[in-house]
């Protein structure tokens, strides 16, 4: 079976700065793969790559056994994604949106009006159908640019930093929508700093640090300290393995002498 | 006296807007703006010092001939232009929002400054000082015992000018920072610059009118303007020439009382800013109405893939939602019938050009849409570039968008022509046709590549902050130049031979090259696409 998405190599320049080195990740279909990393670690840099936004200096990447460098169109057919900018047309209301996006990914207009519905319905935003999206709070517009990622049924769904801005009842809300896509058989890639919910969530993580994959596998394994050596045996929080990953706080000598 | 932090403060300030320009420079592009910004600085500079010359030499005129009473005249156009062009040109000058500042521990008098120096730096104000100053070095030359007085007058009303000017932009500034309000705004501004085009109209009118009923007219508004800044400066001079020195300086007092409310009014808006209002005026829950769950479907263009409607339909939805744009799209219609003026009979068979002439405008007025059409969508253009659409499909929906309302603006403007002057003779209709097969394509084609490579992000709900980048501006225009001269060299053919089919005919001709040319570049805008990408979602995601 083909992985659901596959790096070989993955690597990005920007000048002299090297955003992302040798990424090899490996996601089978039906994971929710929760990608970690400190700021500015290349998380966004990656799934703009493996989304199409961006090109990359060098490395093959498949997704659902397809390559996206051969079938970029092809590969955006299958996936939905929700992007660090969220990709919102401000004025447009909430279900011209969706069906904007319906259509823009082959839905015929009578499935997309359909499908539209449902989703401001799920998503509690039918009750603004005259509203304008640049009027919309930031979680009701975290919650619209998920439904336009996954209006077509997408079999991967990328999302950069899907929960931040969003209270809890929303975000609630969206937690519930992507275990129910996991369970039939989509698979989801995600970026988040909130590690509680990456840990609740995600079957599986990878951890990247200063543009390198320090940390891949199964949640349960990173834990138990399984993919890293020196912590063998060790039953660790997610948040604890990675701190230890990707160096953890300054120790107290390193702290700023003139705050008491 | 100000505190050495306030000092620092006001120096961080300085130092960040030194930076965010020499930042700038560091892309190719900002480079290029920064050539475009040095020709508009030319621009200026000729423009300061020209206007200096002019006004310091007719007040000079003015002041060694005695007539000192018509120097208000001169203060009323050194006034309006500082007071409204910075209004109507918000489209050329740049704003730095200095109420993020607020964020900072600066003292109110701080703020006050920073807001009062750092907004003033602006081209209304750069002009109107040197143009103040022309007219008071005119006064002093032509008599210098004035001098001391052209220096409180003229200095009075400077500082009246820079308070007014910013009290005007932050209360302008707190009206537009609401989504509602501002689109009323851009309403009454649009209303207004359509005001400024009868000035001309109504100033050749009356200038046809008898030298008396002229006299009278004057008459009428001339006590009004004596008891305004501008005519009080005249009056503190030509009082002072009477040797009346004490109603001088109670005259001099009246503009210190105006420039007084001015700062009040500014105080009043900067100190509501600097306790914390809420800039954006949530307006809160508001009733809605009952949830309708029908989504009515999209727009089917027959004949176009299901992504060109889905566009199309996006398109325009966002032009009908811009109420600048929906404006400017009647601008030619309102253009034509401010030169007709009710005139019967107006320019007789020269009126055959109105409809060319009015088609050609429509085209003009489209440049900021056409030429950085991804503008408005902001982040949104993230959603064409995840879509499974090929990026010519994008393009073409969008010019095809822009086809729609040009189409739709030249038959309002045919009607209105026709029901004002004749419909025009089918040699006028097939020029023009042909002038839109030529110019329309060659527009498209290069205002995609300008989209792609010099986007801007626009807002078009707001008026005046549609501008493109510089160099999109300079570019447009040359080429907007380029095919308005060719289509009047070809009218020039007709004319000589006193045939315009043969300008119909040699428009036609160059439509080949301008079709061929669009549809090559358009099969290669994906490839374009693949290596502008980047830079065009970071210029518009960018907040």
């Amino acid at each position: 079976m083909d992985a659901a998405i596959l790096t070989e190599s993955l690597t990005r320049r920007f000048g002299d700065f090297t955003a992302v080195q040798d990424v090899n990740l490996y996601v089978e279909p039906g994971q929710f793969y929760g990608f970690l990393g400190p700021n500015g670690a290349g998380k966004s840099t990656t799934i703009k790559m493996l989304t199409g936004l961006m090109a990359a200096t060098s490395g093959r990447m498949q997704i659902l056994g397809l390559d996206l460098a051969m079938h970029l169109v092809e590969v955006k057919r299958q996936i939905g994604v929700v992007p660090e900018g969220m990709a919102l047309f401000g004025r447009l209301t909430g279900s011209e949106y969706l069906n904007f996006a319906g259509r823009m990914y082959g839905l015929d207009r009578t499935m997309a009006a359909q499908r539209a519905g449902e989703l401001l319905e799920f998503m509690e935003l039918s009750d603004h159908p005259k509203t304008l999206i640049t009027d919309y709070s930031h979680g009701m517009q975290k919650k619209l640019a998920m439904a336009a990622a996954v209006i077509h049924g997408p079999k991967v769904l990328f999302l950069d930093e899907p929960f931040e801005g969003v209270d809890a009842i929303a975000s609630g809300t969206l937690k519930s929508m992507l275990q129910r896509m996991i369970a039939r058989g989509a698979t989801i890639f995600l970026t988040s700093h909130v590690l509680e919910i990456v840990e609740r969530l995600c079957t599986h993580v990878g951890i990247i640090n200063n543009g390198r994959l320090v940390a891949q596998g199964s949640l349960d394994d990173l834990r138990s300290g399984i993919s890293d050596e020196s912590s063998a045996g060790e039953r660790m929080s997610l948040e604890e393995f990675f701190l230890k990953t990707v160096g953890g706080p300054r120790a107290a000598s390193q702290e700023l002498s003139w705050l008491e | 006296m100000m505190t050495s932090e306030a000092r620092e403060q006001l120096s961080a300030v300085a130092t960040v807007r030194w930076r965010l320009l020499v930042n700038s420079l560091r892309s190719v592009r900002g480079r290029l703006n920064l050539v475009s910004r040095s020709i508009a600085g030319l621009l200026v500079t000729a423009a300061a010092l020209g206007g200096a010359f002019a006004l310091g030499a007719t007040a000079w005129e003015l002041a060694s001939t005695g007539k000192l009473q018509w120097l208000a005249v001169f203060f009323w156009i050194v006034f309006l232009f500082w007071q409204f062009f910075p209004i109507m040109a918000t489209a050329f000058t740049q704003n730095v929002d200095t109420s993020a500042l607020l964020r900072f521990p600066l003292t109110y008098r701080t703020y006050f400054l920073v807001r009062l120096a750092f907004g003033a730096i602006d081209i209304a104000t750069a002009l109107g000082l040197c143009w103040s100053l022309g007219l008071l070095i005119g006064i002093s030359a032509a008599a210098p015992r004035l001098i001391p007085w052209a220096l409180l007058a003229v200095l009075g009303f400077i500082v009246f000018n820079i308070l007014l000017s910013r009290t005007v932009f932050v209360w302008i500034e707190h009206w537009l920072s609401r989504r509602r309000s501002r689109e009323v705004m851009g309403v009454i501004f649009f209303v207004l610059m359509i005001g400024f085009q009868f000035v001309g109209p109504a100033l050749g009118r009356y200038s046809k009118e008898p030298a008396v009923r002229r006299f009278q007219y004057i008459a009428r508004v001339e006590p009004a303007q004596r008891v305004l800044p501008p005519g009080l400066t005249a009056t503190i001079l030509t009082t002072a020439y009477a040797g009346d020195p004490r109603r001088a300086l109670a005259i001099l007092g009246l503009i210190v009382v105006y420039s007084g409310a001015a700062l009040w009014l500014l105080h009043l808006r900067l100190q509501q800013q600097y306790r914390g209002e809420n800039p954006e005026g949530n307006a809160g829950p508001r009733n809605v109405s009952p949830a309708s769950n029908i989504v009515r479907r999209g727009w089917k263009l027959p004949f176009f893939p299901a992504p060109v409607s889905a566009i199309f339909e996006k398109e325009m939805r966002y032009f009908s939602r811009s109420g600048p744009m929906l404006f400017t799209m009647l601008m030619p219609l309102i253009m034509i019938l401010l030169l007709w003026g009710g005139r019967k009979g107006f320019l007789g068979s020269k009126s055959d050009f109105f409809f060319p002439i009015g088609a050609g405008y429509c085209l003009l007025v489209m440049t900021n849409l056409v030429y950085n059409s991804f503008g408005g969508d902001g982040g949104g253009v993230q959603a064409f570039l995840m879509a499974p659409v090929p990026f010519r499909q994008v393009v073409f929906a969008k010019n095809l968008a822009q086809l729609a309302v040009l189409i739709t603006e030249i038959l309002i403007l045919l009607l209105g022509v026709s029901l004002i002057y004749r419909s025009p003779r089918p040699a006028f209709l097939a020029l023009t046709f042909c002038w839109y097969l030529f110019a329309a394509p060659l527009n498209f084609g290069a205002g995609n590549l300008l989209s792609i490579y010099s986007p801007k992000r626009i807002d078009y709900a707001v008026f005046g902050r549609q501008r493109a980048s510089e160099t999109t501006i300079v570019a447009s225009l040359a080429i907007q130049f380029a095919v308005m001269g060719i289509g009047a060299l070809a009218i020039f053919v007709g004319y000589h031979y006193s045939d315009y089919w043969i300008a119909a005919a040699i428009l036609a001709v160059l439509a080949v090259p301008s079709i061929v040319g669009y549809v090559i570049l358009l099969r290669r805008i994906d490839r374009i696409i693949l290596t502008r990408r980047e830079v065009m979602a970071s210029e518009l995601c960018r907040a």
